[in-house]
């Protein structure tokens, strides 16, 4: 009965032999081509200025550990319901808003500068920020797409995008549409001089905290019942309801945990940069998708590498490539590739559109 | 039968007859419309006696020529991303590439900006504006190619991503429509090149030579300036209504049946001889082709060709035009383009101006908070009684509150078009996916639910069942079985 | 155990030793099989032994790892579904796949896609040889749905069509390919032994009347007895018996495939 819907991949149900063989070489000449271009390019400009270009990478993997974070909350909701969450970024967005406003008009920090009590307060905008993320996370998910999960897919997508929408509103609400500064860190501000290479200090505390918070993550999925419930979930909803697992629990709280991971990575931005806009989740969210569809969509650890190298190339490219003006052109570019010759990723398994 | 045959003879009731054919009803109301709409701007241009004060005025706040020119170029490309949306069924998150690419085209073959050249066919070369050396190519020449770049283009960019996924497509066309906005917005310096001019666009483009009308309102052949505004309207009128045309008549043929064939089920569509990357690029393409007419009648309409004016959410309304409308259905396509850029462009600044010219934006506010938490009140209730439907009434009691706080925490100059259209499009998904006006079919699909894979696997275990009896039936014959052996030998749903 | 009598010459479609794999389960392994020109046989075998993957290796929708298949005198092996569609195999499907909010009428002009060749600017201005083939697609479909005894829901949606009218649907649909050989994957399931009776007749008029050679696979047993010529038996993507229905009733190997060896099995 279920032959017609056997697990073949999508390129297998239009076999071309041909085309299929042709495809393949050609992809294995690109991809060897371009390597080898990047890797040219690299050394070179490597070469031509060191410390431009390690302050670029400092700067990229700085980034991209906050493409990491968003990209975790985009893969764990792709994976449970195969829902690219286009309104994902824009609550980090929001997240960068509400971090500022807990630190500058809530605790009424003005001056830059780390203190005992500025940590503390860091950590309480911190926690306001993830919980802030989680649950608007999780209304959005119990106002829009639960009602929708069985609908033909286009459905929930457009209903993502206007969800999208319908935050960008806030954010330009809030927010208004010039880039928001004026806001006070409360980390660090130096910065290591190593060797000419600037890094600031702040750059240690994003990894002190997204590093934690990766591997809670991954503890959480693999390790808890939970993390084994949503992984049945993502598998096969209909079993695991069998199963006694309360579905809609488990894809809310799986919303709940990509929106806290939003609220950190929008923490971590508005102290790190200082600025905001409302625009940002777009940009940042179009970016982290790509990071987590360059590490497999679904699979958590390809959403940090990702995450990780998609920074990298942002940084580089604006460091000492062709610039900040055509960065969103080159992720995208490496987003189309990947979709069309890799759409499984790097670390991803094959995953067959169900038929 | 057309479609929007069946569309009409549903919603009529048989016994009332008219004097025009159901089919003709959709057509014949909006000629209807523009030439009332021509004839009052017309008589109000030219013979401003003939028009009472009061309604002039009313006409120029709430019905502004200008803002109509550009809902008609809203309708252009929306019927064209509807020909990809609702025809085939694939989400397009970017098409406002289109409408750049066919603006810039106006832009480089209908200006001074190639000053280095100097080309001209058949331009309007009696104005000033076009003693400027450059290419000057007549504006109906223009239109055409930039129909066939942009077809080129919906192929190019078609060919490598239509195998993706459905929500994978979706988010590479975005990807697509943000890197064509960024080649537009820095082109000013590509690999040392000036192809777009950057961030200040290409102005002015050349007029169009049209009929047009002089000063005593006589009709004369004259190169259409920027206060022409009336005769643009009758060239964007006729740009809409082939467009919509075309689109219809696709529809009806060979390749409209494809289209939805392929909307329904792919793999079935191929089975049947449909080629599958062919017939979605053909969408791709001719979709295009109307973004790729949007554009360059956009650049007429401002005259110019500016980066800003082609970012990703004029891509998301056009989006919310098309579900708005009803996906797949011309005319709900039409009516939502117009209704939404219209609220885009007039209502929501007309109301916010008489809101801010009254000074009641505190009692606006307040009167809305108020109605909304009533409707938010009134379907809890309902939902609580277990009447079905109590769910809308509670979300417009929240967007209304929502925008009544926002009045009164901020007044009257917030920016409410995001909010509006992304709550157009959650809306409709929820409550009315379909669309306002739907096309007969989608009316059916829409509604229902797809299939769960409970019930996939109860369809199975029914199709055991003739199964199992056959075979005891023969297995008597061959030697006696029990059936329940037959259970294990099957598959596991995958 | 495969007894394939290689008949070439009058083989409507012959595949030879056709492999599927998916990842590393082999699911149809080296099956060589033809369908005579004009005949009709039958592929059996319990839940899961690759009829449905024969199917769609046949018809291009999954790749071959290994084999050939042979349309007449024509290689089709790797060629896309729709052009071997439109060679001339056409199919039905276990889980009726129509287009359901397509009509009857639709549904079959569908299928007439490749042959027909209007293109889209004669379909907008409406050219006199796209109306003249518009025509003759409507009177072939409605010719066509009178053909299988539903030309009364032409105008309907596939959906609302009743069980039986889908199935006839169905195979309306793939006569319009105007094909060689038909594949019919289970087109009793869900019918009571009447209809199933009927539509043995049925398969038997399709066959003289339209000229194709008929593939079916089925779970029916007194169907596949009453209307195959030959039977072949496949079990776990294997080739295990093959012959008349006689042959293919006394054949120990079938009845342990579809029983379980006594003694091995739960």
């Amino acid at each position: 009965m279920t032959q017609t819907t056997a697990p073949a991949p999508p390129a297998a149900v239009l076999s071309q032999r041909f085309a299929q063989r042709a495809q393949r070489y050609l992809t294995r000449a690109a991809v060897i081509l371009i390597l080898a271009a990047s890797g040219y390019w690299l050394i070179s400009s490597f070469v031509d200025n060191p410390v431009l270009f390690t302050s670029s990478a400092v700067a990229g993997l700085q980034n991209g550990a906050l493409f990491a974070l968003i990209a975790l909350g985009y893969t764990l909701v792709y994976g449970i319901i195969e829902l690219i969450n286009f309104a994902h970024g824009d609550l980090f967005m929001l997240s960068t808003m509400v971090a500022g406003f807990f630190i500058t008009s809530f605790f009424g920090v003005t001056v830059s500068g780390a203190s005992f009590l500025g940590w503390v307060m860091f950590l309480a905008a911190l926690v306001g920020c993830m919980v802030f993320g989680a649950s608007v996370n999780v209304a959005i998910e119990f106002v829009a797409y639960r009602r929708l999960r069985k609908a033909p897919k286009l459905a929930p997508l457009i209903t993502a995008v206007g969800m999208s929408f319908t935050l960008l509103f806030f954010g330009l609400f809030f927010g208004g549409s010039a880039p928001t500064s004026n806001w006070a860190s409360l980390l660090p501000q130096g910065a290591l001089d190593l060797g000419g290479v600037r890094v600031e200090y702040k750059f240690f505390v994003i990894i002190a905290v997204a590093v934690p918070i990766l591997l809670l993550m991954s503890w959480i999925v693999t390790q808890t019942r939970t993390g084994k419930a949503m992984r049945a979930v993502a598998q096969d909803q209909d079993a695991a309801r069998l199963m006694g697992i309360n579905v809609n629990r488990i894809i809310s709280f799986t919303f709940g945990l990509g929106g806290a991971l939003a609220g950190v990575a929008g923490i971590m931005y508005q102290q790190v940069i200082g600025t905001t806009r409302y625009d940002l989740g777009f940009q940042f969210g179009l970016i982290a998708f790509t990071a987590a569809v360059l590490g497999g969509i679904g699979n958590l650890t390809g959403a940090v590498l990702g995450g990780v190298l998609i920074g990298l190339v942002k940084g580089l490219n604006d460091g000492v490539g062709l610039g900040q003006a055509w960065s969103q052109t080159v992720v995208f570019t490496i987003l189309i590739l990947f979709m069309v010759f890799r759409p499984t990723g790097l670390l991803g398994q094959t995953v067959g559109e169900k038929v | 039968m057309t479609v929007s045959d069946i569309a009409t003879v549903t919603q009529a009731p048989k016994q009332r007859r008219s004097f025009v054919k159901p089919s003709m009803r959709w057509p014949l109301g909006l000629l209807v419309a523009a030439v009332a709409f021509f004839l009052f701007y017309y008589f109000d241009t030219y013979f401003a006696r003939a028009v009472p004060d009061q309604f002039s005025d009313f006409m120029h706040q709430w019905l502004p020529l200008l803002s109509v020119n550009e809902a008609l170029v809203y309708v252009m490309c929306a019927v064209g991303l509807n020909v990809v949306v609702g025809y085939a069924g694939l989400l397009d998150l970017g098409f406002v590439a289109f409408w750049a690419i066919g603006g810039y085209t106006a832009g480089w073959l209908m200006s001074g900006f190639f000053h280095t050249l100097n080309f001209r066919f058949f331009g309007s070369a009696f104005t000033k504006v076009n003693e400027i050396p450059g290419i000057h190519i007549n504006f109906w020449t223009v239109l055409v190619a930039a129909g066939l770049i942009c077809a080129l283009f919906g192929v190019i960019i078609g060919a490598p991503t239509l195998r993706l996924r459905s929500d994978y497509l979706a988010l590479v066309t975005l990807g697509f429509g943000e890197i064509t906005y960024e080649v537009f917005y820095n082109g000013n310096n590509v690999f040392g090149k000036n192809i777009s001019n950057g961030t200040q666009g290409i102005t002015p483009v050349d007029s169009v030579r049209f009929f047009g009308f002089d000063q005593t309102g006589a009709l004369t052949w004259k190169d259409l300036g920027p206060f022409d505004a009336l005769p643009k309207f009758v060239i964007f009128v006729g740009l809409a209504a082939i467009v919509m045309f075309a689109s219809m008549r696709i529809r009806e043929g060979r390749l409209g049946r494809a289209w939805l064939a392929i909307r329904e089920d792919e793999l079935a569509a191929s089975s049947m001889g449909v080629p599958l990357m062919p017939t979605k690029l053909k969408a791709y393409a001719i979709g295009a082709v109307a973004g790729g007419i949007g554009g360059v009648a956009f650049a007429i309409h401002v005259s110019g060709v500016l980066p800003d004016r082609f970012r990703f959410d004029i891509s998301i309304t056009l989006l919310a035009m098309v579900v708005l409308g009803g996906m797949g259905n011309v005319w709900g396509v039409t009516i939502g383009a117009l209704v939404l850029a219209w609220t885009n462009s007039t209502a929501l600044p007309q109301v916010q101006k008489a809101i801010t010219e009254s000074g009641a934006d505190v009692e606006v506010g307040t009167t809305l908070v108020v109605v909304g938490v009533a409707l938010a009140v009134l379907g809890v209730v309902l939902m609580i009684r277990g009447v079905s439907g109590g769910l809308l009434p509670v979300f417009i009691g929240v967007l209304v509150v929502v925008i009544g706080g926002a009045l009164l925490y901020k007044g009257p100059g917030t920016s409410f078009q995001f909010l509006v259209f992304g709550s157009v499009l959650v809306l409709m998904m929820l409550f009315r996916r379909e669309g306002l006006i739907p096309e007969a079919r989608t009316r059916l699909v829409l509604r229902e639910q797809e299939r769960t894979d409970a019930e996939g696997l109860g369809a199975d275990m029914e199709d055991v069942a003739p199964e199992l009896e056959a075979l005891t039936d023969e297995a008597i014959h061959v030697g006696g079985v029990a059936p329940t052996q037959m259970i294990d030998g099957k598959e596991t749903k995958r | 155990m495969t007894a394939t009598v290689s008949t070439r010459t009058t083989a409507a479609l012959t595949a030879e030793s056709l492999t599927v794999r998916f990842g590393g389960l082999t699911a149809v392994n080296r099956i060589s099989f033809d369908i005579p020109l004009g005949g009709i046989v039958s592929l059996i075998g319990p839940n899961g032994a690759g009829k449905t993957t024969f199917f769609n290796a046949l018809t291009g929708l999954y790749h071959l790892a290994e084999g050939r298949v042979m349309l007449g005198d024509r290689n089709v092996t790797g060629l896309s579904p729709n052009k071997i569609a439109n060679l001339g195999v056409a199919r039905t499907f276990q889980n009726i796949r129509l287009f359901g909010l397509m009509t009857a009428e639709e549904n079959v002009k569908v299928a007439m896609h490749g042959h027909m060749k209007s293109g889209v600017f004669s379909t907008i201005l409406r050219m006199p040889w796209q109306r003249h083939e518009e025509k003759a697609a409507h009177d072939a479909a409605l010719e066509l749905l009178d053909f299988v005894g539903i030309g009364k829901t032409a105008g309907e949606y596939a959906r609302n069509l009743s069980y039986g009218d889908q199935r006839r649907l169905e195979v309306a649909r793939a006569l319009a390919l105007k094909p060689s050989v038909l594949l019919l994957d289970e087109p009793t399931a869900g019918m009571n032994p009447r209809e199933s009776a009927i539509f043995t007749d049925f398969v038997h008029r399709v066959r003289d009347e339209k000229n194709v050679s008929i593939l079916l696979i089925e779970h029916d047993m007194s169907v596949v007895m009453r209307v195959s010529e030959r039977i072949t038996v496949l079990d776990r993507g294997e080739t295990i018996a093959e012959g008349g229905p006689a042959d293919i009733k006394a054949n120990e190997r079938v009845i342990e495939a579809y029983l379980g060896k006594s003694g091995t099995e739960v």
